[in-house]
């Protein structure tokens, strides 16, 4: 057992987290209606997964008790994914959806675009500005790792965050200090705002960068839960000397065709015509799939 | 055992950084020192508690992001570094990692003003104004060597940010004789007292308006020197008592640039406080890029040094109300 945490938890399968992922990209897409303001749903729906595979899986949290030492710490290093963060935690039982969906964006909300830790009890920092929290992760690993504690600091960044040199030096910090406890995501969906991986910046070889820093790494399809489940399985112990990366190739606006790939949905918002449009291509995506399931079994 | 000081002596600044963390450390388990590469004052700390103490190499960003996530699970990080770097580099971490949340973080290093002959890539001179302008975040500039070990020690119980401005701290006089002064964070200190006019100052140039005011007592002149090494948040109350005290009558002199820093600090609570000044007297860096020299010499040439502050103040006093 690696804490008491683990004790309590009901991990789901395979099958029930791909529900939940339906389920959230469903709920972000319904939130993307009504909010007047723009989202940033291309990355929301590229990191959904992830998300899922994490809340429902990987990290041994506990809603009730949010202050609980033993509990994994999760930094949203790419901030700009708060949106689907907060509806994930609220799935994992932290928040009321209606609590987020009524008043995202509102004067006064504890629901912004990027997370406040001051102002929303239960994520771990304050974080938006990119390249800031792995450094902010690594602090905390140190801080585990000097009290005896045996819990994970699980850190969420995007591909195009790691364009900031602060990513590098927290790399650097990280495997100088030994860190095993401390386990990075990249949602790595191959685009910035304004262009693709490779037009304008190229990240490539980017398994070769992590490596180079001295990280343990795992490439996964990230929008396969098998092989999210089966990476968070394969998590090193925490006693070990070596930080994880896993690098989780993805697609911006996942699970919505006409958002998938497409630059123009960085960030955007769902009148009620696009709504229905991209509930009803979420919908179908999910039929496809299982019927390719379905055929492949 | 916290080491004593004696008045007149000349004392290293860095040497009591190095001296009071070890001496915290061990009466606060969750003191952590984090250093980008200026490590040599840290050793005895270093080698009494290795496991909390962090050494990234020259990484001043992911430096200050580390103190954040240590700060954030319960312990007091300190950083240590040279300030034009963590002050410029790594000024969005301490804002948004840092002051953002209000945490627990110090940031204590050298090289405020012109000092150590290293040019404009290794003078602080706009750290004041970078720090002031953060909300949460305490700013203090100390000239006392010894006092360097008291501010360290009451910032234990701080709940939010501080910063902690030094000079080059090789060399410093002891300025206050232990126990005759109140120093507390947030208060400033009157080093000198007099009527006729007040110096405001701060840092390494402390111990020049004493020279000041010395010298202009030999003429009958009565000076006050108030050792403001708060700057914020400002002693407010003690600018209106030396307005009424001192005929309205103000010299600031400090090793920073002469806008943003402690002058403006001043001229703000002037202003917000209603205060009716007979003379205010502005003397700091002007708005170049200082060049090379010694410390002495690059005050003298930027309008800042002894005899300009014995000039300025002479000034203040002669003003006509």
């Amino acid at each position: 057992m690696d804490n008491d945490l683990m004790e309590t938890e009901q991990r789901h399968s395979v099958a029930e987290l791909e529900d939940l992922a339906f389920e959230l990209r469903s709920k972000l897409l319904q939130l993307c209606g009504t909010y007047e303001g723009a989202v940033h749903i291309g990355g929301d729906l590229s990191s959904a997964d992830i998300f899922t595979a994490l809340f429902h899986y990987g990290l041994h949290v506990d809603p009730d008790d949010i202050s609980n030492p033993t509990r994994d710490r999760f930094l949203l290093s790419k901030g700009h994914a708060a949106v689907c963060m907060y509806i994930a935690m609220s799935m994992r039982g932290f928040f009321s959806y209606e609590g987020i969906v009524d008043t995202y964006g509102l004067l006064d909300s504890a629901y912004g675009m990027h997370p406040c830790k001051v102002q929303l009890p239960g994520v771990e920092a304050s974080t938006g500005s990119l390249g800031h929290g792995l450094p902010i992760a690594v602090g905390m690993a140190l801080s585990a790792r000097h009290r005896g504690e045996t819990h994970r600091v699980v850190c969420l960044l995007g591909d195009g965050e790691t364009g900031e040199g602060s990513v590098w030096e927290a790399a650097m910090a990280a495997r100088s200090n030994e860190l095993g406890n401390l386990v990075a995501f990249v949602d790595r969906n191959r685009q910035l705002m304004t262009s693709f991986d490779g037009e304008r910046v190229v990240l490539e070889p980017y398994p070769d960068k992590w490596a180079a820093f001295g990280w343990n790494v795992i490439q996964v399809n990230g929008h396969d839960m098998g092989e999210l489940v089966s990476a968070i399985d394969r998590f090193p112990a925490t006693d070990s000397n070596r930080p994880t990366v896993i690098i989780c190739d993805t697609v911006k606006g996942k699970g919505v065709d006409f958002m998938e790939a497409n630059l123009a949905w960085h960030a955007g918002s769902l009148n009620p015509t696009d709504l229905a449009r991209a509930l009803a291509a979420l919908e179908s995506g999910r039929t496809h799939s299982s019927a390719a399931e379905k055929e492949t079994v | 055992m916290p080491v004593t000081f004696t008045f007149g002596e000349m004392l290293s600044a860095r040497s009591v950084i190095g001296t009071t963390l070890a001496e915290l450390g061990e009466t606060h388990e969750n003191l952590w020192v984090l250093t980008p590469d200026i490590g040599a004052t840290l050793v005895e700390f270093r080698d009494k508690y290795p496991d909390r103490f962090v050494d990234v190499g020259l990484a001043e960003q992911v430096c200050v992001g580390i103190a954040a996530g240590l700060a954030y699970d319960g312990n007091i990080p300190v950083v240590s570094g040279m300030l034009p770097f963590l002050s410029m580099r790594a000024l969005e971490q301490i804002r948004t990692d840092v002051c953002y949340p209000n945490l627990p973080v110090k940031i204590i290093g050298t090289h405020g003003g012109l000092v150590g002959n290293g040019g404009s890539t290794h003078y602080a001179v706009e750290d004041l104004a970078l720090m002031c302008a953060l909300t949460n975040m305490t700013v203090t500039s100390i000239g006392d060597p010894a006092m360097v070990g008291e501010i360290l020690r009451q910032s234990m119980s701080m709940t939010g940010p501080l910063y902690i401005r030094l000079a080059v701290g090789k060399s410093d006089k002891v300025l206050y004789e232990p126990g005759q002064h109140d120093i507390r964070i947030g208060k400033g200190i009157v080093a000198r007292e007099g009527s006729d006019v007040t110096i405001f100052t701060h840092g390494t140039v402390v111990a020049q308006a004493l020279e000041a005011a010395e010298s202009l007592a030999e003429d009958g002149r009565s000076v006050r020197v108030v050792d403001m090494f708060t700057l914020k948040p400002i002693d407010a109350d003690l600018v209106v008592q030396c307005a009424e005290e001192t005929g309205g009558r103000f010299v600031v002199v400090e090793d920073h640039l002469a806008y943003g820093g402690l002058a403006s600090r001043i001229a703000d609570v002037v202003v917000d406080r209603g205060i009716h000044l007979t003379a205010f007297e502005r003397l700091g860096i002007p708005q170049v890029y200082a060049g090379f020299g010694g410390d002495e010499e690059l005050r003298d040439k930027h309008g800042y040094g002894l005899t300009a502050t014995i000039a300025a103040t002479r000034r203040a006093i002669a003003a006509k109300p």
